[in-house]
């Protein structure tokens, strides 16, 4: 009998599972028996990738910075969903507050997601050091830890930091450009009393992470299997829809240069003991 | 005096899930939970939380013929409330019980007896009710009844 391959995954809620479950049974009945191993953070998914617990893990783009460092970037990333690709982060301002440009944030707060959030507090964090504007100095941080060690993949940090902005805590909030357009398309955001102040230039968000001696044609195989799911399948696309994606695409690392100044320049590694 | 005691016979069913055989009935049950509201099966968690409703409802039925409340309709709400669920799912790092944390139930009954009548049908239901007993062991029990028109 073939031995499974293992796919780790986070959980921030456990709904979650009911897509990891679709997926897995779509591999099994493609030939690819799979289990799914569960984390409760990254930091433990890199450990169990790093350590060959897993063989596939479905790592945010923090956690795929730590698993370099941890492994001494002996990774690659195979895949990812085609809307981890080219996101960016807007910074929220109320209209008619008088913050026109970035530089009026100087002395006032800004709201943020959670500590470990790539897009709603670190790639932010470095916009704005990159505008001369330093963290805890030119200006005060708002932040709302909401499940810590999952990396803002709970969008509650998010959600908080607007809150605070809407009711006048904070100067400007962090938001992923999917949750700007979303919140308004649901009524959460009036788009009549806020607007984007600036925008961070694009990132790459998740992909699916292996180690280098991942065996070829197990990646091929595994790879063939992922790239035959299509949204015009009308048996793939309610779990395409749940997983946020119209189409799963070769993994690159070029979308991480962001993230990876955002991480060095905050000594990040050693504040959380990495 | 001999233990009384209730038997089922409970066999796996093809994929997921089992049929429960019981004196000249049967009732077919899926996993022990789901997170998915589409799932098509009653999950054995479902069947017990559906357990304590069936109880309340039965006991208040019972109590009431016995004396001679009017009572029109019954209604029970019940939620269940885990204290770790992602055990369930055996998730790396978390710790915890897989168990029922907390039953809550609201009764709506229908009747327009006196509010002393009722109230005492409802003393005698949570006194006798062998569900409730059993589970007020186990779990934190959140039990009350409205008196409707």
């Amino acid at each position: 009998m073939t031995k499974p391959l293992t796919m780790g995954a986070v959980l921030y809620d456990p709904k979650v599972s009911i897509i990891w479950e679709i997926i897995r049974e779509f591999f099994e009945t493609n030939g690819i028996p799979m289990d799914v191993v569960y984390f409760t953070n990254y930091e433990k998914q890199v450990e169990a990738l790093v350590s060959g617990l897993v063989d596939i893990a479905w790592n945010s783009p923090l956690a795929w910075l730590e698993t370099q460092h941890a492994g001494k970037n002996g990774f690659a990333a195979i895949a990812m969903r085609d809307t981890d690709c080219d996101r960016c982060t807007h910074f929220i301002v109320r209209k008619g507050s008088g913050i026109a440009n970035v530089s009026d944030l100087r002395g006032k707060t800004v709201a943020m997601g959670a500590k470990d959030s790539p897009q709603a507090t670190l790639i932010p964090t470095e916009f704005l050091r990159s505008h001369g504007l330093e963290a805890g100095k030119d200006y005060q941080v708002q932040r709302f830890d909401v499940l810590v060690g999952k990396h803002g993949d709970h969008i509650g940090g998010e959600l908080d930091a607007f809150k605070c902005l809407a009711a006048g805590k904070a100067a400007a909030s962090t938001m992923l450009d999917l949750n700007w357009k979303t919140w308004q398309a649901d009524g959460t955001i009036n788009g009549n009393e806020f607007e984007i102040l600036a925008t961070t230039d694009r990132f790459d968000h998740c992909v699916f992470a292996v180690r280098d001696n991942f065996p070829e044609q197990t990646k091929a195989s595994w790879l063939k299997v992922l790239f035959s799911m299509s949204y015009d399948n009308p048996k793939h696309r309610e779990m395409m829809d749940m997983e946020g994606l119209k189409a799963w695409v070769p993994g690159r690392v070029s979308g991480f240069d962001a993230l990876t100044r955002a991480v060095q320049h905050t000594n990040f590694f050693k504040e959380v003991g990495l | 005096m001999e233990d009384t005691r209730w038997t089922l016979r409970v066999t796996a069913g093809h994929a997921v899930g089992s049929t429960a055989h019981v004196r000249k009935h049967s009732f077919v049950a899926g996993a022990p939970l789901s997170f998915d509201a589409e799932y098509g099966a009653i999950t054995a968690l479902e069947y017990l939380l559906g357990s304590v409703g069936a109880d309340l409802i039965g006991s208040i039925q019972a109590v009431a013929r016995r004396r001679r409340v009017e009572v029109d309709a019954i209604e029970v709400v019940v939620h269940g409330v885990l204290h770790n669920p992602m055990v369930y799912l055996r998730v790396v790092g978390e710790t915890g019980d897989a168990g029922l944390r907390a039953i809550e139930a609201r009764v709506y009954i229908s009747s327009l007896d006196d509010a002393p009548r009722v109230r005492a049908l409802w003393a005698e239901v949570l006194e006798t009710s062998p569900v409730v007993n059993t589970l007020a062991k186990a779990v934190k029990l959140d039990l009350a009844y409205q008196q409707v028109l």
